[in-house]
């Protein structure tokens, strides 16, 4: 009796613990703080040797108990293994900031195993922002990243239509469809085709700022900072696989932006080089 | 970025502005919660605003400002991510966009496709030295003990 109570004691604490790691690597947060919330939430359910190996798409999770030894003949020592795949997806920092309170809240004891494991359901079902406001968001985001990048009001004009027109693009078919390095040049040359048209049409003024504005929604900001953060940190395989996704999505923007350049210039006329 | 100013857009009051709803835009697509969309829009702007103070009235070269910005940047998203309990990520990497070197980047993609590669080259060279100062500045700042922060706690 006490013996399968302990067992599932552990093995319950490190699903709870793997599964916040899970959610925590799927958005975007840094290898170490995975592993440290891991541990942290493991620790307090009374895990005292769990192992954790973390990859930027992958958690391997060991635990075992010793104090249970010799009990059941069949096993020598109650043992946990768990391993997740998790795919590089987009970022939700908001589940990020949610699991970090909740292991806050879990050590300070606010929490069972079966509470915990609800919350993470909960928090692993909050809705992303809706659509008509991500699109609003890109739209403005382009705008002023146009004015940044040194465009005049007009251009900034611009690249807000394009931006409002891209991420149309990226909720309705490349987010769910379509692979990351031809949905971003894709994204990308829908961009920069708004833009080559409404500077045809006299909308703005300089090309290349109202370009950089629309596509910078597509730039792969998280991947990158974590990338580099994962690298300092000395998780030198995430760290660089991470990169590598960012230099992906990087390529398939400056593709489709050349592509473009090139399409407009030397096919449908009206570009010069 | 400095060659030719607009009336409007390029005055440092629109800039700062720029910096404040152009990073605020970015926390809401990757997600930030709603109630740190303000200080996000802080730490953009500020750096921002020590990026282009810099560049433009104390002659500081692009790789020296953008260094600056990215140290100010990191530095506040630190600040804040202590007493406001949240991760550093949530201020950070909207924070930081606003130095990616878009321009640079756009104009060696535009040489490169009308095949003036040595200028390609160039400018191409002279983005990946603001990334590396972008890059540079969050590191020596990510290296200070969490220790040094922890004043900050309430």
């Amino acid at each position: 009796m006490q013996s399968s109570e302990n067992r599932s004691q552990i093995s319950e604490a490190l699903e709870v613990a793997t599964k916040a790691g899970y959610i925590l690597l799927e958005n975007g947060a840094e290898i170490s703080r995975v592993e440290e919330t891991m541990n942290r939430i493991a620790k307090y359910f009374g895990v005292d040797s769990g192992n954790y190996f973390v990859l930027s798409n992958g958690i391997f999770a060991t635990g075992n108990s010793r104090k249970l030894k010799n009990k059941n003949p069949n096993s020598q020592s109650e043992q946990f293994a768990d391993v997740k795949y998790i795919p590089i997806r987009g970022s939700r920092l908001d589940k990020v900031v949610e699991i970090n309170q909740l292991s806050r809240d879990i050590e300070a004891g606010k929490y069972t195993i079966e509470t915990a494991e609800e919350k993470l359901e909960e928090i692993n079902k909050i809705p992303p922002v809706k659509g008509w406001f991500q699109i609003l968001s890109s739209g403005i985001g382009s705008g002023f990243f146009c004015s940044i990048f040194g465009g005049g009001l007009q251009d900034c004009l611009v690249s807000t239509i394009a931006g409002l027109i891209l991420w149309i693009f990226v909720l309705k078919i490349s987010g769910t469809h379509i692979s990351k390095l031809f949905g971003n040049m894709v994204g990308s040359i829908i961009a920069t085709s708004v833009c080559i048209v409404s500077i045809k049409l006299g909308l703005g003024v300089s090309l290349g700022h109202t370009i950089i504005g629309a596509v910078i929604p597509l730039v792969p900001g998280v991947a990158f900072t974590i990338g580099i953060r994962d690298i300092v940190d000395e998780d030198y395989l995430a760290g660089t696989t991470r990169l590598v996704d960012a230099s992906v999505v990087f390529f398939g923007i400056a593709m489709g932006v050349a592509v473009t350049l090139i399409g407009f210039s030397k096919f449908l006329g009206g570009l010069e080089l | 970025m400095t060659e030719e100013f607009d009336m409007i857009t390029q005055t440092v009051w629109f800039q700062v502005i720029s910096g404040y709803f152009g990073t605020i835009a970015f926390a809401i697509l990757f997600g930030v919660p709603k109630k740190f969309w303000n200080t996000g829009g802080i730490v953009g702007a500020a750096g921002w605003t020590v990026n282009i103070l810099l560049a433009r009235y104390a002659n500081f070269t692009p790789f020296e400002s953008n260094f600056c910005a990215s140290v100010v940047i990191t530095f506040l998203s630190r600040c804040f991510a202590v007493i406001k309990k949240c991760p550093v990520t949530v201020f950070r990497i909207s924070g930081l966009l606003p130095l990616v070197p878009g321009v640079g980047i756009y104009w060696t993609i535009y040489y490169m496709v009308s095949d003036n590669f040595s200028k390609a080259f160039d400018t191409g060279l002279t983005a990946v030295k603001v990334l590396v100062a972008i890059i540079l500045g969050m590191v020596i700042v990510s290296g200070i003990p969490n220790k040094f922060f922890k004043v900050l706690k309430k």
